[in-house]
């Protein structure tokens, strides 16, 4: 039957394409249900449920031509998820600054350094110092960011103004920033792990040897990260 | 004061539904011109075809005494403006940047936060026009070729994300030190439009932009200003004044069909939205102060 949506029809056995189609309708699903929790929630509410769908809305389209990119047989689809990357990530970290009030600016900052140097160091394009010196700067920024929303506190360290917002802020906010904390603690991780592992001159070689396949760990960490944030959200808000 | 999700809201969401449908359904190139045709004559030359009725409705920034003098500055300024550009392309196109920029912005800041504000209103559609342009650069170098300038910039190196990244990062900067109430709701939707950009081409970017996320809004808004109780027949008024803004194009292209060539009939067309924008720029921004 031809279908006028799917381009192209996953194969039997595809897990890494069954990965990217879970990853579409699972953003998809989490998209419905924080829009019609939208209505649900508090006012002041309202705003970061808002997001929280943007957020997953966003990553469900992409997530639909990653699909349809691998099925179609070109491999993995990089560029598609940095178009992601660049419009979710600013997203999540802006979910901090709505649950808080604070720290919009620092945190935007940083995310711009991110992604910049980020972007710099995968595609080379600057033809100016190496990816690990790009990947440095990036990984400094998500490290700025991790110390400003406070996930070092989660080992008693310090926090910077965000994170001392978070632990002073009225009702279930502080055990919704905490789970934000660890989301960007460790599932965030990823990101610049990933980065390290696949961009040539770096540690590209260690993959080599193992029967890992990176797009798998980001569509599965991708929809945790994503949905996950979300449902943080979400439980400081119901 | 009109609660402005009455008439942003639904039009914003309506535009974003067509975009999702013109990007999932991949639609071709060669439509983009009966797009941007269908758009402009439906939604766009509508929404400023009632500016002579507009213009005597805020009475905190009414200007004209009477239809007379609306008509006689109204049409004073597209002849000025036209000069302008036969004088000097470049000032004309310069300065129809500026108050494009500004107009726009003017109309994006509704609902996140007041229009006094008139700088941030001109940086936040220079960042809308820029992003338009960003997003789909590679097109218009092609399109503007003839300018030298232009044409001789080498962008090989780069990927179309870079600029979707660049535009991005710009409007970051942007917000965060813009004075505006809603800030976070603002960054998202306009990174949602950038998004639409990056994904579709220039035409259709332009049009989904100026239909759905300015002409709309606005000419919903009108419609709830003038207390009109039926929409259709608020849309009849548009008609006369869109009938003669087409025929106006029209004429003016006849007169000079036998100069005009595939290089300069972009700046025939500049011309004649600018010359329909300037006048419309002012109105508007009396029409839609303490909004």
């Amino acid at each position: 039957m031809f279908n006028f949506i799917l381009g192209v029809s996953l194969q039997p056995g595809d897990f890494t394409g069954f990965t990217f189609f879970i990853g579409s309708v699972s953003m998809l699903a989490a998209t419905v249900f924080f829009l019609v929790q939208h209505g649900q929630v508090d006012k002041k509410f309202k705003d970061s449920m808002l997001v929280a769908a943007l957020i997953t809305g966003i990553a469900a389209v992409h997530y639909y031509y990653m699909r349809d990119q691998w099925a179609a047989g070109l491999g993995s689809p990089t560029e598609l998820r940095y178009i992601d990357w660049i419009l979710t990530v600013p997203l999540m970290v802006v979910e901090f600054a709505l649950l808080t009030g604070v720290g919009m600016r620092k945190l935007f900052w940083a995310s711009v350094v991110m992604l910049v140097t980020g972007y710099f160091g995968e595609s080379g394009v600057t033809g100016m110092l190496d990816a690990q010196i790009w990947g440095a700067i990036a990984g400094l920024a998500y490290f700025w960011m991790a110390y400003e929303v406070g996930c070092l506190t989660i080992f008693g360290g310090p926090s910077g103004e965000v994170g001392n917002a978070l632990a002073k802020a009225d009702g279930k906010i502080p055990a919704a920033g905490r789970m934000l904390q660890w989301f960007v603690l460790v599932g965030w991780s990823i990101y610049p792990l990933g980065y390290m592992l696949g961009t040539d001159g770096w540690y590209s070689g260690m993959l080599a040897g193992l029967p890992l396949n990176m797009d798998i760990v980001y569509n599965i960490g991708d929809a945790i990260n994503k949905i996950g944030f979300g449902m943080a959200v979400w439980s400081a808000a119901k | 004061m009109i609660p402005s999700k009455d008439y942003l809201i639904p039009s914003k969401i309506f535009g974003l539904i067509v975009s999702l449908s013109i990007i999932f359904f991949d639609v071709e190139s060669s439509y983009s011109i009966l797009f941007f045709l269908f758009i402009m004559l439906t939604i766009g030359i509508p929404h400023g075809s009632i500016d002579h009725l507009i213009a005597f409705i805020n009475p905190k920034t009414r200007r004209f005494q009477n239809k007379f003098y609306f008509f006689i500055s109204y049409i004073s300024l597209i002849f000025f403006n036209i000069l302008l550009w036969i004088i000097s392309p470049y000032l004309g196109l310069f300065i129809f940047l500026i108050i494009s920029c500004y107009h726009f912005g003017e109309t994006q800041v509704l609902g996140y936060t007041t229009t006094d504000n008139k700088f941030l209103s001109f940086i936040l559609g220079a960042n809308i026009l820029l992003s338009l342009f960003l997003n789909n650069i590679f097109e218009l170098q092609e399109i503007l070729s003839s300018l030298s300038f232009f044409s001789s910039i080498d962008l090989s190196a780069f990927d179309k994300i870079f600029f979707l990244l660049l535009s991005i990062s710009i409007l970051m900067i942007s917000i965060i030190y813009s004075d505006v109430k809603r800030k976070i709701l603002l960054y998202a939707e306009m990174s949602i439009m950038y998004l639409i950009f990056f994904h579709t081409d220039l035409l259709i970017s332009f049009s989904l932009f100026f239909g759905f996320s300015h002409s709309l809004p606005m000419l919903l808004m009108e419609f709830k200003e003038m207390k009109e109780k039926n929409f259709i027949k608020f849309y009849f008024k548009t008609l006369p004044f869109t009938f003669l803004s087409i025929l106006f194009g029209i004429i003016i292209y006849y007169f000079n069909s036998d100069l005009l060539t595939t290089d300069n009939l972009i700046l025939f067309i500049f011309i004649i939205i600018s010359s329909l924008t300037l006048p419309h720029v002012f109105i508007m921004k009396d029409f839609i102060q303490n909004k």
